[in-house]
């Protein structure tokens, strides 16, 4: 076995390459506004820990191979930690980068024992190539198989194992939780990296590895089934949070959750596609949520705002544009990649009964989505201002405005990169460049391309009325309908100038809502329950690892002093040790060697 | 470029050294108004430097390696230029460059430092002909050649107690081993009727009979290679001589004069002794050799790591290098495919060692040189005032713990899978339990300069004192140990080629 380290790069690693630099360096603009603008202390820690965390992504995301991966992954979680806990001296922030910290471990554990395993049973790590990982599993060929157990439930168990990384990192049920309470770093700092860049790298290892997963009906199936669930889950718990940045932060779990349903469903491209524009538009709307905070000084409370649409026009109409998009609505960014993530789990969920249900819950979820997305627009920017502060916000300058408009920008028209529907529609050929892109058709990597995975995926399509143009408007009709519906009722209800709180007529609802369904308890309940495992591991760790230790360097430093004595500092005593030393060496040697015979 | 020269000039690199000490002795004695720190550093540096040039341009025109028609031999034999002994004599030479730049600021106020400067050219001489030599002879009368002056550069400070008490047990210590290496070249001669290597070593082939009378003469050869590598049990002088010794003699002797002991060894148990004639004629000095190292990185590393001083505790750490570097003849074995790489690899990691520990005994230099004293405790803080030097300090202790980024890391790991490749992997195991260890006491240095507090506020007052060229000795030592990282392909490839040709 050999591990090595290297670079990849190939169409999809580009693609993210983009991604990462291009809204790494919008933050550290926006970041001059936020940080330094606002007078913050510790900006060196600050851009270091920028800095660290953009190279360590950039690592992952080049990474050829999945020991190499795990090591930026978990650097991108050591930096993750270290900003949420940015301001170090308020009780929040500390506990929140604990709590990010521990959860995402949590899942890190299963990864690493997945990455064992994968070196355990293929002998090599590698993503690319014919000795890669994925090439080797196609093939059959294994180096290991306990048990004897069927390639495929091992390829699944090592499939799950790798997951729970992903599912920690990407935030996704039931290892969410740490999400929200990510919120407590700095605005800047969620944009980058708990919403375009660090949540991705879960989702973006599944499309790394996805010829691996391909080869595991089980797994996609989960993978499909978890995204779906969390897609609809985190945007029900959306609907009733009164701080902006929370809101932003369970759309950032249900938008993941989308990626997951379209990858599990056999969408490579889909989920890829989504990865895009949703980095785009969700670090628009984090900056823009960082603009209003400025603005609001550092209030978050949306029932404290209102009417900001005048006073902020730029923040306005770019966080306008990224809602669009986050409610799928025709034709912003979010609309395409969120319909073609259905679509792709449409065609393919006849037949596979989680597919079908992640395929729901999603659909579902569009509604939802759209319905909390402009519950959040019109409480903070319409209606009559509400507090003394919302009269009179504090304003931004270019530096904040300017990562704005260019995301604000992308977010209108990054759904030009992959135009399938038109394609299938109008017949109008060579519209989908990322399509085209992600099969290499311009170049990349033999074995790496979306034509291989589907052709070695489970899933067949199967379109229900009308053919494929059939499905493609009668998908796209429903998911649009369904958005709209949701931000009719979000017009409804909050639309007016003195809204009102309507939580209330959500009954019981609201309590389990208002409170994450307990999962925060549950956890916590979980964590005292296993607390009797966790202090027999401290006193191995302690007793049985540190007593080594320190018995070691007990013993060192005891053996150390004896030797020390040996040098008395009567050169009499040395030429006597020295002779005898001697005579001992050539009596060995002698007795041995048999010279005295 | 194939004999281009007339032979003789082979030995342009020893001649270099040796002339530059006699006209240092020769300007100090006829003119001794003329003499002065500077300009007697100044001609020392530029003598040591020209050594060096002639030592690198030999290797790289390729002078006596086998490409180029093998070993140039000079003296009826007695004399012999290999790409090995240029290698050792590049060590030499670049410690004693080393070693004089700083000497400059250490005896900037004594009242005649011309005599270190010559003592220092005659001993890097005696090394550089040790290196050459090719006849027990001349192994013998360059052994001393290294000792004598190097016993009065132990007690240079003559004012200074512990300093002439080091030098007088580093003399008596000295005396019964060359009385030991001399009885022992006798042996060998009454059993082999030869003092060339090859000669003793064709004899030894054949010895039958005589094993015995030939087998001890070999272990006090043995003796007299561990006197000069300051090995266990002949280790004894080394602890109190660095103690004792001015800080640049200190670096001097445990850098360049324990190379000079291991090349010794190196040619004298391949052309002399050589290990498969040696083990068929049932002496094991192999087996004698792997105790030693055992024992001595073992010794070296505990020893270090209770000590008070710094200075002290880098004593015992050379014991312990001497240790790893002593596997590069305690892993030979009879047809042993790695032979070469392991020895290759012994003498990459002295010339690596020859800049971190002659770096980290310059900065006890400078220590010694600010008056801040001498324990670990005495070290606090250090980096406040002078970064650049506590830095570099800082390299050459995790350099010489094998840690990476650093080129002792390489040599360190070299020689382990030298060793593991050579059937010895329980001394590779010793040597790196020995590592850990020694990471204990070496990065005590470092804490105590970089996170520690100073006693007193006032105890760092005394750095407002500026050693320039100390510290350009030091940051030169720093650089060339970083250096030596990327660089580490051709040095390793130049030794192992050099030591391959042996066998």
């Amino acid at each position: 076995m050999e591990l090595t380290f290297g670079i990849l790069v190939d169409p999809l690693s580009a693609l993210m390459l983009v991604i990462v630099t291009l809204i790494a360096l919008l933050v550290h603009v926006f970041s001059l506004g936020y940080m330094n603008d606002e007078g913050e202390t510790g900006l060196p820690r600050y851009y270091a820990g920028l800095g660290l965390f953009t190279a360590s992504m950039l690592g992952f995301v080049v990474a050829d191979n999945l020991l190499m991966a795990f090591m930026f992954f978990e650097l991108v979680g050591l930096c993750s930690y270290l900003l949420i806990g940015f301001h170090f001296r308020e009780p929040g922030p500390p506990s929140a980068a604990k709590k990010a910290f521990l959860v995402t471990r949590f899942g890190d554990y299963f990864f690493l024992v997945g990455v064992v395993a994968v070196f355990a049973t293929f002998g090599t790590a590698q993503f690319a190539g014919p000795e890669s990982f994925p090439a080797l599993a196609e093939a059959g060929e294994v180096v290991w198989t306990p048990g004897g157990l069927a390639l495929d439930t091992r390829f699944t168990i090592v499939g799950l194992l790798v997951l729970g990384g992903v599912v920690g990192k990407s935030a996704q049920f039931p290892l969410h939780t740490w999400l929200p309470d990510a919120m407590e770093g700095p605005t800047p700092v969620s944009a980058l990296i708990h919403a375009a860049t660090m949540v991705a790298a879960g989702v973006y290892l599944v499309a790394r590895m996805y010829g691996f997963y391909a080869l595991s009906p089980t797994a996609l199936a989960v993978i499909a089934f978890v995204g779906g669930f969390t897609a609809l889950f985190a945007a029900t718990m959306g609907v009733v949070k009164d701080e902006l940045k929370q809101v932003l932060a369970y759309s950032t779990i249900s938008q993941y959750g989308y990626m997951m349903l379209a990858l599990g469903a056999g969408g490579y491209v889909a989920a890829v596609f989504h990865l895009t524009t949703h980095a785009f538009f969700k670090a628009l709307l984090f900056l823009g949520a960082g603009s209003v905070i400025i603005a609001m000084h550092h209030n978050e409370d949306m029932w404290d705002m209102g009417g900001l649409k005048d006073k902020l026009p730029v923040t306005y109409y770019t966080f306008l544009a990224g809602s669009l998009a986050l409610a799928g609505i025709f034709p912003f960014a979010g609309f395409w990649s969120k319909d073609e993530v259905l679509y792709e789990a449409l065609v393919h969920a006849p037949g596979e009964p989680l597919l079908f249900g992640g395929y729901l819950m999603g659909l579902l979820a569009v509604p939802v989505t759209a319905f909390y997305t402009f519950r959040m627009v019109f409480l903070t920017f319409h209606g009559e201002p509400r507090t003394e502060t919302a009269r009179d916000p504090e304003s931004v300058r270019w530096n904040v405005k300017g990562p704005l408009t260019v995301l604000g920008a992308l977010a209108v028209v990054t759904g030009v990169i992959n135009m399938v529907p038109v394609q299938k529609v109008l017949g109008i050929e060579g519209i989908d460049l990322l399509h085209r892109w992600l099969d290499n058709e311009w170049s990349g990597i033999e074995g790496l391309s979306s034509h291989h995975y589907a052709d070695i995926g489970p899933y067949s399509s199967q379109y229900l009325v009308g053919g494929e143009v059939g499905t493609v408007l009668a998908g796209a009709a429903v998911s649009l309908g369904l958005a709209l519906a949701g931000l009719g009722l979000a017009w409804r209800l909050y639309g007016v100038p003195s809204p009102t709180e309507h939580t209330a007529k959500l009954g019981g609802i609201k309590d389990v809502l208002y409170n994450n369904y307990y999962l925060d308890e549950l956890q916590v309940w979980l964590a005292y329950r296993t607390e009797d495992v966790a202090g027999v591991a401290d006193t191995f760790d302690q007793g049985i690892v540190d007593g080594v230790v320190n018995g070691v360097s007990s013993v060192s430093l005891f053996g150390g002093s004896r030797v020390r004595r040996i040098q008395t500092g009567v050169v009499s005593q040395y030429a006597a040790l020295l002779t005898l030393g001697l005579v001992a060496l050539i009596l060995v040697l002698g007795v041995t060697g048999g010279w005295f015979l | 470029m194939v004999n281009v020269l007339p032979p003789v000039t082979a030995l342009l690199p020893v001649l270099l050294l040796g002339v530059t000490g006699l006209a240092l002795l020769l300007v100090d004695t006829v003119s001794p108004d003329a003499r002065s720190n500077t300009s007697m550093a100044v001609v020392s540096a530029l003598g040591a430097l020209a050594s060096l040039a002639a030592t690198v341009w030999f290797v790289v025109s390729g002078t006596g390696s086998v490409d180029t028609g093998g070993a140039i031999t000079l003296f009826a034999d007695a004399i012999e230029v290999d790409t090995m002994a240029l290698f050792f004599t590049a060590i030499f030479a670049s410690v004693t460059s080393l070693v004089v730049v700083a000497a400059h600021d250490y005896f900037h106020d004594h009242a005649n430092p011309a005599a270190f400067y010559s003592l220092l050219m005659f001993a890097a001489t005696g090394m550089a002909l040790l290196a050459v030599a090719n006849s027990l002879a001349v192994v013998f009368v360059a052994l001393e050649m290294v000792s004598l002056p190097s016993y009065v550069l132990v007690a240079f400070l003559k004012q200074n107690r512990g300093s002439v008490e080091a030098g007088l047990k580093y003399f008596l210590v000295g005396a019964l081993s060359s009385a030991i290496f001399l009885f022992g070249i006798s042996l060998v001669y009454a059993a082999t009727g030869s003092l060339l290597f090859g000669d003793v070593a064709e004899a030894v082939g054949s010895i039958d009979s005589l094993a015995g009378v030939t087998g001890i003469g070999i272990v006090m050869i043995v003796g007299g290679v561990a006197f000069k590598t300051a090995s266990v049990p002949f280790h004894f002088w080394a602890p109190e001589a660095y103690e004792g010794a001015p800080a640049p003699a200190s670096a001097f002797l445990s850098s360049a004069s324990k190379a000079a002991g291991f090349v010794v060894a190196f040619q004298l148990f391949t052309e002399a002794f050589p290990v498969g004639a040696s083990l068929a004629a049932d002496i094991n000095w192999v087996f004698a050799f792997g105790i030693l190292a055992a024992v001595t990185m073992t010794l070296g590393n505990f020893a270090a790591a209770v000590q008070e001083e710094v200075k002290r505790m880098l004593a015992y750490s050379s014991i312990g290098h001497a240790g790893y570097a002593l596997i590069g003849v305690a892993a030979l074995s009879q047809d042993g495919g790695a032979n070469g790489a392991v020895m290759g690899a012994a003498m990459a990691h002295l010339l690596v060692y020859g800049f971190m520990n002659t770096g980290a005994f310059l900065f006890v230099a400078m220590a010694e040189r600010w008056g801040v004293g001498r324990t670990f405790e005495d070290y606090a803080g250090l980096a406040r005032r002078a970064p650049v030097a506590s830095t570099a300090m800082a390299v050459f202790m995790f350099s010489l713990a094998g840690l990476p980024p650093f080129a002792g890391f390489f040599s360190k790991y070299f020689l382990f899978m030298g060793a593991i490749d050579n059937g010895f992997l329980w001394l590779a195991g010793v040597g790196a339990v020995n590592s850990v260890v020694s990471l204990y006491y070496y990065s005590r240095v470092v804490k105590a300069l970089f996170l520690d507090d100073p006693a007193t506020p006032s105890a760092l007052d005394a750095l407002d004192v500026r050693p320039t060229a100390l510290y350009a000795a030091v940051v030169f030592a720093a650089v060339a140990t970083v250096l030596l990282l990327p660089g580490f392909g051709p040095v390793i490839e130049t030794a192992q080629a050099a030591a391959s040709a042996l066998f």
